[in-house]
């Protein structure tokens, strides 16, 4: 009975956020008539004045019913809500005074604009209450207070504190508005290494070592439809990043001191605890054939006439302004047509040219785009004169020369490609001698000129009738 | 013609008309006719508020647009090999030599306890391997002898051996892995790729389907629907003996410019109809009769294998003008290099059952595994040679696996050795685009009978698919009926152990 009691009283509290907006709105109306009754043509109000001061008294005093019961349900932080209770009640009662004095014809004026002074504070407690008590100023410090916990980019990120540098700013970004000083839901609180260590009302909230067996890693990991899914559903989420980098740090065994590069690190951490360090988080781990700077985007224009002339253009992503080009739709080829890629040259990075009569004299343009990553130019009219034009796009990594006319003289021309890891030579005229030549003089890439076959077997051509006999 | 047919006519007209206009359609026009009204946004609501973004991947004038995907991803395309039927994993892939010691015993009540088959009744036998395994590769893969050529490159794959499906007849276990539902009217999961990607070359559809063994899949060409997406994404199938695609010669008698005169008169009734009703489905219309008319000269001319070496028909044992798995994994090498997104390929007569020497897991498995054994080796060792093996995902899929049992079909013995449908346990693998070589995942017991660890569904190997095409499945939806739908349903997870 008692319990049930409880909950009913529970249900009550609950309808405090629905209810606190009346007396905010209608005490500020009431104030505003009274000011404005000082004029004789605002005479008339008087009735008005009346009408309001009462709602907003009685809904003054129904929300500080309502907020006593919400504040037994739920642990919320003790001095914000002394003060939200306090100034509610003080609010209440003001209004009371000064309906009182209207309805005997006083002088009301000083007391509404105490009215007003005392229903902003209240308001503004409150909102500390549930929205967290930097809601205000967030606006200014981060960037509009996104769901981004590293508004800045840390440089030097392996010399960093783990925890101070990377976990403490996901947590206080995701966890604190309801486990922090002014609200320790369930009990916990997130915003120091004593309370994380200490937990919540379910235990310890991070077991060393063990993520999947943490309360905190299990009620993030928990499909977002289910109820004890961490943040709760209409809170901002933690990212993949965000997750991966909590389960890297438990399972490194929550150390609160140690620094970044003394903690064991899988490639993918590696490379999202890199990408911590550039101006933009990136969600996904960037690929090795995609720069890391982001770049601006690609003149539309441009981008219009090559789609025109039948490219595929398109972005290598939906958030990046990187371009990939496809000529495989082109039809009538014709080597001017490089000339439209000249525009995008520092967006683009992968271009397929196969089985275009792209020639020599071509490969001069080409030579202009030096942001590319990736150049397709199998079965190309190129030889190995053009090859010197290529030396150029420094940043190169993948190439596909075959089905041309290079030879391994031409393809040694291309040592000055630093970047360069990947080198296709296939239905070359390269010898499997020269081929181990290239492969000494280029140690750093891996080449391949195919020629595989795939030995017939007799049982590739014979049908069984019965069981083979072991 | 009569006043009164005169009038029926046109009443039947105006009826044709009205129908256009369904509750839906009325409330929607008016929820944008009057967008800056409150009903308007009010309305908005009930239409799911993500309605924008789920359109916005839909160009209805040009649906098959090449589209950045979500993240750089590492493939580019997909070569999807099913085998329809579902090969024993117990013959190929998962090797057993506890099973070898239980052979010809009763299988134990334990596994039979609450468990349903497709045909074994009572208590079967349990069946020994009926193959010899050896280990390849660095990785030291265990393979049978049954794909000696696969073995040469074991060290390119990456085996799971724990995929697992709640289905255990072939048509809903098809649905399940293909369009993540094993009930009907779920896109596939190549006509999501084409919505999300689109084509890189316009003169060819984005998804094209090929089919060899005699039959198409059980499940029929819903396996490559497209569902509620725009039908414009559905698998175009193409044949590699007779016309590449069915009805898309010009008919005898019209030559190729009243062809095209004809179509431009039929696009200018659809914008006339589109300017009115402006329902979506007649701009893909359009662009589907425009595809096709393009398709006439672009399809014949990639479906040729004739113009292939002669080194790389014996590399794939190949033989032009026939129809067979050879060709058809040619054909998905040359539609992958000439932009198309998604190949999918289904080859029938794997269901080992054992009731003929056909069927036998000794007999009629081993010469299907002879034709498809050369070609997919030579696939794989193709694509790297010319540099598409990084940026196309090949996958070998099936709709279930096979019982550790022989097959005992309403109680009685069966003239040959064959297994029964097994939902719990079976082998898949991925290679190329981004998928890591010479790596497993998963383990299933002694006998192959379930799984003990690293399960994988359907929604898992979806998940992966598009993952490395650089979709998130969790954001790749389309709104229907209400509500978001996508590939994976409410599950899901990328297979990140296999990822390179």
């Amino acid at each position: 009975m008692i319990l049930l009691a409880f909950n009913v009283a529970g249900f009550i509290g609950r309808f405090h956020p629905v209810l606190v907006h009346m007396p905010v709105g209608i005490l500020m109306l009431a104030a505003l008539f009274i000011a404005l009754s000082v004029y004789d043509r605002f005479k008339s109000l008087k009735v008005a004045i009346t009408i309001s001061l009462v709602t907003g008294m009685v809904s003054a005093v129904a929300s500080c019913v309502t907020g006593f019961l919400l504040s037994k349900t739920d642990s919320y932080e003790s001095t914000l809500l002394f003060k939200h209770q306090w100034y509610a009640i003080a609010v209440a009662i003001v209004s009371a005074i000064v309906l009182y004095l209207h309805l005997k014809n006083r002088e009301t004026r000083w007391g509404a604009g105490l009215m007003v002074l005392l229903v902003m504070i209240t308001g503004h407690l409150g909102g500390s209450i549930t929205h967290g008590s930097d809601f205000l100023t967030k606006a200014f410090s981060s960037g509009g207070g996104g769901s981004d916990p590293f508004g800045k980019p840390i440089p030097n990120v392996q010399e960093t504190v783990a925890y101070t540098a990377i976990i403490k700013p996901i947590l206080d970004s995701k966890c604190l508005s309801c486990h922090g000083p002014n609200k320790q839901k369930g009990r916990l609180r997130l915003d120091d290494p004593s309370f994380i260590l200490k937990g919540g009302e379910d235990g310890a909230a991070v077991i060393a070592g063990k993520p999947l067996e943490s309360a905190l890693m299990k009620r993030i990991l928990l499909s977002r439809e289910n109820k004890d899914h961490m943040p709760p559903p209409e809170k901002p989420q933690l990212t993949k990043q965000d997750i991966d980098l909590l389960n890297w740090w438990i399972s490194t065994g929550a150390n609160f001191d140690r620094k970044v590069k003394e903690l064991e690190q899988s490639d993918k951490i590696k490379s999202i605890l890199k990408s911590l360090e550039s101006e933009k988080a990136v969600e996904e781990i960037p690929l090795s054939d995609v720069p890391e700077q982001p770049v601006e985007k690609g003149s539309e224009e441009a981008i219009q006439k090559l789609k025109e002339r039948g490219i595929a253009v398109v972005p290598i992503a939906q958030n990046s302004n990187y371009l990939s080009a496809n000529f495989v739709a082109v039809e009538g080829f014709n080597p001017k047509d490089l000339q439209l890629l000249e525009p995008v040259k520092k967006q683009l990075i992968w271009l397929k040219l196969g089985n275009m009569a792209v020639t020599d004299d071509a490969l001069e343009s080409l030579g202009k785009l030096s942001n590319l990553r990736m150049l397709h130019l199998q079965k190309t009219k190129i030889t190995d004169q053009g090859l010197p034009q290529l030396i150029k796009i420094q940043e190169l990594k993948f190439m596909n020369l075959g089905g041309t006319n290079v030879s391994a003289k031409g393809v040694e021309q291309l040592k000055g490609l630093k970047n360069l890891r990947q080198l296709y030579l296939y239905q070359t005229s390269i010898s499997a001698e020269e081929l181990n030549n290239l492969k000494k003089l280029f140690p750093k890439v891996e080449i391949e000129a195919g020629g595989y076959q795939v030995p017939a077997l007799d049982g590739d051509t014979t049908v069984l009738k019965g069981p083979i006999t072991k | 013609m009569s006043e009164r047919q005169n009038q029926k006519l046109s009443k039947e007209a105006e009826h044709a008309v009205l129908q256009q206009y369904t509750r839906r359609h009325f409330l929607k026009d008016g929820a944008m006719g009057f967008g800056a009204l409150a009903l308007g946004s009010l309305l908005g609501g009930c239409f799911g508020k993500s309605s924008a973004s789920a359109h916005t991947l839909f160009d209805a004038s040009n649906p098959l647009a090449s589209r950045p995907p979500q993240f750089p991803g590492k493939a580019k395309s997909v070569i999807y090999i099913h085998m329809a039927g579902a090969p024993s994993q117990l013959e190929l892939f998962s090797y057993k030599p506890e099973l070898a010691k239980l052979d010809g015993l009763d299988c134990p009540q334990s596994l039979l306890e609450g468990k349903k088959f497709a045909f074994i009744r009572g208590v079967p036998k349990m069946l020994g391997p009926q193959a010899v395994f050896r280990q390849h590769g660095k990785s030291g893969l265990w393979l049978s002898d049954n794909l000696p050529h696969l073995a040469t490159v074991a060290d390119e794959i990456a085996m799971l051996n724990a995929v697992t499906t709640d289905q255990f007849n072939h048509a809903p276990a098809q649905l399940l892995m293909h369009t993540g539902s094993a009930r009907l009217g779920r896109p596939s999961i190549g006509a999501w790729v084409t919505y999300g990607m689109g084509t890189e070359n316009k003169n060819l559809p984005g998804f094209v389907v090929l089919t060899s063994g005699g039959n198409n899949p059980d499940a029929g060409k819903s396996v490559w629907g497209s569902g509620f997406l725009p039908s414009v994404y559905q698998g175009v199938q193409c044949r590699s003996e007779g016309d590449p695609v069915l009805f898309i010669k010009d008919p005898s008698g019209m030559d190729r410019d009243l062809r095209k005169a004809s179509i431009d008169a039929i696009n200018k009734v659809n914008q006339e109809q589109y300017a009115e009703y402006k329902d979506p489905e007649i701009l893909s219309r359009i662009s589907q009769y425009e595809m096709a008319y393009k398709m006439q000269i672009s399809v014949p001319d990639v479906m040729n294998i004739n113009d292939e070496p002669q080194y790389i028909h014996e590399m794939y044992g190949t033989q032009p003008g026939k129809t067979s798995f050879a060709n058809n994994v040619l054909l998905a090498r040359k539609l992958v290099e000439k932009g198309v997104r998604f190949v999918q390929l289904f080859d029938w007569g794997w269901d080992t059952h054992g009731d003929s020497a056909g069927n036998a897991v000794d007999i009629g498995l081993v010469n299907k595994c002879r034709k498809v054994d050369r070609p997919i080796t030579a696939l794989l060792l193709d694509l790297k040679q010319r540099g598409l093996l990084d940026e196309t995902l090949v996958i070998w899929g099936q709709e279930f696996g096979r019982t550790p049992m022989q097959e005992n079909r309403e109680g009685k013995k069966m003239p040959f050795k064959g297994r029964d449908h097994h939902s719990a346990a079976f082998n898949m693998w991925m290679a190329g685009g981004g998928i890591k070589g010479g790596v497993t995942y998963g383990e299933t017991d002694e006998i192959g009978y379930n799984i003990v660890s690293g399960k994988t569904e359907a929604y898992d190997i979806q998940a992966t698919i598009l993952n490395q095409l650089g979709f998130d499945h969790e954001k790749l939806t389309f709104e229907s009926q209400g509500r978001n739908f996508r590939l994976t349903d409410l599950s899901g997870k990328v297979i990140n152990e296999i990822i390179a």
